[in-house]
């Protein structure tokens, strides 16, 4: 028995008049869309590379991406002899079915665009959002990844995000942070503020302006505190913060300066005898 | 030590040493500057080193694009034009260039960095940091820790202003170098608190070489348009 590839082809498939040609002509022509789609973004990412901040460029590759994609899908509908016209009277009803069973698909999905477009965060921002610290990885069409600083991949739904209060630590160029020193009270005060502000005023990215500031804030039980405000870029200020404040400690006591231990004076109402001097041995 | 070179060479300026040297049949370039050392095989046949000044906003790690001289405060009268004399930080550029490409080998400087902020937290940004005196001439600078800067000032507002401080993207930035390292930039005052700041692209003496840029070698499009200074000056 001889097989005849036009007959297989022109078998109808039971909808309608949709038989087994045209509903390869339609994935291929899906596959073929989805092909160039995968082309189309990756060329879009290595031209801007280093044209576009990396937020900008994802956005614009994934545009360009789903545009290709919902072309192709578009192109190929005809195929299933599926009536673009219908699909608006269609759409009516359906879009209410569809809308009630995708309505947090939907919500993320608008979501998302606004946290495209507004850029409360952008890739590679360290935030806060939803309980979740971390760096933002990616932010896609439902939902946003965040790495955490475990290394840790977590998925947020973009509702949540965008409903959620957003801490985004370098979204400012630069911000400020915060050491407590404590001296002696019999240490000059004065001199250890000096000190502090050389120490500050050597680091690279110790902002000059804002400029910071070092000041005696209060007087403790056992010690004077001093308190440090310094300013640094917003993307390196954890690294400032890390770096400084060992190297004040250590420039503290080199001039003899010293972070006191906690200690209490007692006063005995009749004097303090003192028993077992030299040569004494108690029993 | 500014220069192309082909092969092996050594040259040696105070504390830093720039070399390509041929270890074990493979020619490496090493660089100690301030008791730091920086090393790469090069594995190259018509390969040359380019080694030039480069914008001063690479260390100890890129972090901005712009460039922040103070100086000491000027009262100019409105419509007054003055040419003066800044001085700026030097980084040194190391490229490694053949016929078909450029590429960064290593930046580095003697001397210390400090960077700023220009502008508020909220919308300002960082800036290399710089403090010069005023010069009324070109004045001695060592070619390896600073350069010249002619800044042509000129007041085009209706109001005495006061300016302390010029603010550049280093991406306009256009370096020169000969006996010394120069730069030629212009500000135009527009109104009590705004200010336009450029590059030219031009010599301070006949002669003088220009310099390979950063963002050129990073193949990094820039376009010149200048910088404007919104937060006062």
């Amino acid at each position: 028995m001889a097989f005849n590839v036009t007959e297989v082809l022109e078998i109808p498939i039971g909808v309608g008049d949709i038989t087994v040609e045209s509903l390869l002509y339609f994935a291929v022509i899906l596959t073929v869309g989805v092909i160039i789609a995968r082309i189309v973004a990756i060329n879009v990412r290595r031209i801007l590379a280093e044209r576009l901040p990396v937020n900008e460029r994802e956005l614009l590759a994934k545009l360009v991406y789903y545009g290709i994609i919902v072309w192709a899908f578009v192109v190929a509908l005809p195929q299933l002899e599926f009536d673009l016209s219908g699909l608006l009277v269609a759409g009516g009803v359906a879009g209410i079915v569809i809308g009630f069973a995708s309505q947090s698909v939907v919500s993320n999905l608008i979501s998302g665009l606004f946290l495209m477009f507004e850029h409360p965060i952008r890739i590679g921002d360290n935030i806060n959002v939803a309980d979740v610290a971390g760096s933002v990885e990616d932010i896609r069409v439902l939902s946003t990844v965040i790495k955490t600083y475990d290394g840790i991949y977590i998925r947020i739904p973009n509702e949540k995000v965008f409903t959620s209060n957003i801490t985004n630590y370098v979204h400012n160029a630069a911000r400020r942070f915060t050491y407590e020193i404590r001296i002696r009270h019999q240490d000059d005060a004065n001199e250890a503020i000096r000190i502090a502000k050389e120490v500050i005023e050597t680091h690279p990215f110790a902002l000059k302006n804002p400029a910071p500031s070092v000041f005696v804030d209060n007087l403790g039980d056992y010690s004077v505190n001093l308190t440090a405000y310094i300013w640094a870029p917003a993307r390196n200020w954890w690294e400032v913060r890390t770096d400084l404040l060992w190297k004040i400690k250590v420039a503290l006591e080199e001039n003899g300066i010293e972070v006191p231990f906690p200690q209490r004076t007692v006063w005995f109402a009749d004097g303090l005898e003192v028993k077992g001097g030299s040569g004494e041995k108690n029993e | 030590m500014f220069g192309r070179y082909r092969g092996t060479f050594r040259r040696e300026c105070g504390d830093i040493l720039v070399e390509a040297e041929s270890v074990d049949g493979l020619l490496t370039y090493r660089r100690r500057c301030e008791g730091q050392t920086f090393e790469r095989i090069l594995v190259s046949k018509t390969g040359e080193v380019v080694i030039n000044p480069v914008e001063p906003v690479n260390l100890p790690r890129e972090i901005t694009d712009f460039l922040l001289v103070e100086f000491s405060p000027m009262m100019i009268e409105p419509g007054a034009s003055r040419t003066v004399y800044l001085k700026f930080p030097v980084e040194i550029g190391v490229f490694v260039e053949s016929a078909r490409d450029i590429e960064v080998l290593d930046v580095f400087a003697s001397g210390t960095q400090k960077y700023t902020l220009y502008g508020s937290p909220t919308s300002g940004i960082i800036a290399r940091y710089y403090e010069s005196a005023v010069y009324p001439e070109i004045p001695q600078v060592d070619p390896f820790r600073e350069g010249v800067m002619e800044l042509s000032l000129h007041n085009s507002c209706r109001e005495w202003v006061e300016v302390s401080r010029v603010v550049f993207e280093s991406t306009d930035m256009k370096i020169y170098y000969g006996d010394f390292v120069a730069a030629t930039a212009t500000m135009k005052v527009l109104t009590k608190t705004m200010a336009e700041t450029d590059f030219v692209d031009a010599p301070l003496r006949p002669g003088m070489v220009k310099s390979v840029e950063l963002y050129t070698a990073r193949k990094i499009p820039a376009i010149d348009r200048g910088y404007l200074m919104e937060w006062g000056f």
